[in-house]
């Protein structure tokens, strides 16, 4: 599906003394299968931008379109249903009494046959690395915190969406939690060949998944590149509230000190390769 | 805060119209004083439409008296109309007292001067600042949770929830999604807000001391005197004219 966005603009609470300008004529255009990471510090407009991705919230001027069809009116019920929307902290909307009625939700609500729902479910808890025959029967709120992430993931992409859009998935899991989710959400999007857009303050993060990366500052966006050029983008990152990644932090220092490195090396075995290319020699 | 409570009181008193002209004077001059904008007082009043309207369409056929037009065996009576205008004219007093109230004072004021004003029931060994400390507590956790509502019904809306066809059974199905997860959230906050309170050292609300304390200054009183004339001047309008 492709997401074309027009000069939108959000304001939350107009005519109230809360007014807040959340996002100020953002133009953007996401193709199908992209791995796109939106990144900006808290209060940037990111939440703000997804949910408009999702049709969820009424411009306040400009428009979002969905293979050309406006993402926020009744007629777009068939292109918002190719996109799903994981909010941060998504095992919040858990509400079902067994983790496969949680899965199985969605799909229900598609008007699938059973057998099709049953294979969707099993297909769903696979993907996040559940096994059907141990957890299916149990009570998700039973279960630690970062098997309910799972479980409300799987719930998502039970969808099979065509878009998929993750707002901080990692939040709050820890550190080992974290790759894991990482590189399953790396799989899923190689295997069904889906649009990814990750929204994340983590840029270390981001770079293990994207391939593009849109800046946004004050509701505006800032850069829109590719994830190798943004990243590496120390100034510009910095103005926005943020900061390079590790390895492009390292490779900076180095530079400064006088070592003829390139500093666009997003992860870490890229940093070390290219440290030893210049000076491991010794 | 006694003159609040006493404002609140009002309406129930209801007066005839002729003295509620005096009541909306000085309810009007009330939200001036208390730079209220009256756009904003009058706009609440939206929210008790519906009830008005269905209120008013029930006195107006079901009052008996000189019928002024009648359709069949239904008839608009003179009363009825004259009864339904009096119940609206309550109605919209006491929803924009009560606002004025809301808009002027807050939450915590409020908490704390009902607690000023129950004090003696502790005497009888009713937990009067528990109740006030709750009260408090519940009123600052309304927006958390509209927003919490607000983020939830997103989220499953995004996974394709929002039954708005089908039976009465359905449709009640179609809010489980949306409940329990904001029971769930309510519960993991009043637990965590408990742990906080105990973490600093909470043991009930005695002996509690404040920040800002309420005093019961001069013009409180001024207040609360002219509010029970204002209330004694409408109830006797009411008997003599």
């Amino acid at each position: 599906m492709l997401i074309r966005i027009e000069n939108l603009a959000h304001t939350y609470a107009r005519g109230t003394p809360l007014v807040h300008d959340a996002l100020r004529g953002v133009s953007l255009e996401i193709a199908p299968g992209e791995r796109v990471g939106i990144v900006g510090r808290t209060g940037s407009g990111k939440s703000t931008l997804v949910q408009h991705l999702a049709g969820l919230l009424k411009p306040t001027s400009g428009r979002v379109l969905l293979d050309g069809v406006i993402a926020h009116t009744r007629s777009s019920a068939a292109q918002r249903r190719k996109l799903a929307l994981a909010f941060q902290y998504p095992e919040h909307q858990i509400f079902e009494h067994t983790v496969l009625r949680e899965v199985a939700f969605g799909p229900r609500h598609l008007g699938l046959r059973k057998d099709e729902i049953a294979g969707r479910v099993r297909w769903a808890l696979g993907m996040v690395g559940l096994d059907v025959e141990e957890m299916g029967e149990r009570v998700p709120f039973t279960l630690s915190g970062g098997e309910m992430r799972r479980v409300a993931l799987a719930s998502v992409l039970a969808m099979r969406p065509e878009v998929l859009i993750l707002d901080e998935p990692t939040a709050g899991l820890d550190p080992q939690g974290r790759r894991e989710l990482l590189a399953q959400v790396r799989r899923w999007q190689e295997e069904i060949g889906m649009t990814l857009v990750l929204v994340s303050h983590d840029l270390d993060e981001l770079a293990h998944v994207v391939e593009r990366v849109v800046l946004l500052n004050d509701g505006q966006v800032a850069i829109d590149g590719p994830a190798r050029q943004v990243l590496s983008d120390g100034p510009l990152l910095r103005a926005a509230g943020l900061d390079v990644p590790q390895p492009v932090a390292l490779l900076q220092m180095l530079r400064e000190a006088g070592w003829d490195v390139r500093t666009d090396r997003l992860l870490p075995e890229e940093a070390a390769e290219e440290i030893l290319r210049v000076g491991g020699r010794a | 805060m006694g003159a609040a409570l006493l404002l609140m009181a009002l309406p129930f008193a209801a007066p005839s119209l002729v003295s509620s002209l005096l009541l909306v004077a000085f309810v009007i001059i009330g939200a001036l004083l208390a730079s209220v904008p009256l756009g904003a007082l009058l706009r609440t009043l939206r929210t008790v439409f519906w009830v008005g309207f269905i209120m008013f369409f029930f006195y107006l056929f079901t009052t008996p008296g000189e019928p002024l037009v009648a359709v069949g065996s239904v008839a608009v009576t003179w009363e009825g109309l004259l009864a339904g205008g009096t119940q609206i004219y309550r109605l919209c007093l006491l929803v924009v007292i009560t606002s004025l109230l809301t808009f002027a004072t807050s939450p915590t004021q409020l908490a704390h001067g009902l607690e000023a004003v129950l004090g003696p029931l502790a005497r009888l060994g009713l937990p009067v600042r528990e109740v006030a400390m709750v009260l408090t507590i519940a009123l600052r956790f309304v927006p958390t949770l509209f927003d919490e509502v607000d983020k939830i019904a997103k989220a499953q809306e995004s996974r394709g929830a929002g039954v708005r066809s089908g039976g009465p059974w359905r449709r009640m199905q179609g809010w489980v999604p949306l409940f329990v997860p904001i029971f769930v959230s309510a519960f993991r906050r009043a637990e965590a807000l408990a742990t906080a309170m105990e973490a600093r050292g909470f043991r009930g609300a005695h002996h509690r001391t404040r920040l800002y304390r309420l005093r019961l200054a001069r013009r409180d009183l001024w207040a609360t005197l002219i509010v029970l004339a204002v209330s004694l001047a409408a109830l006797g309008l009411d008997r003599f004219i």
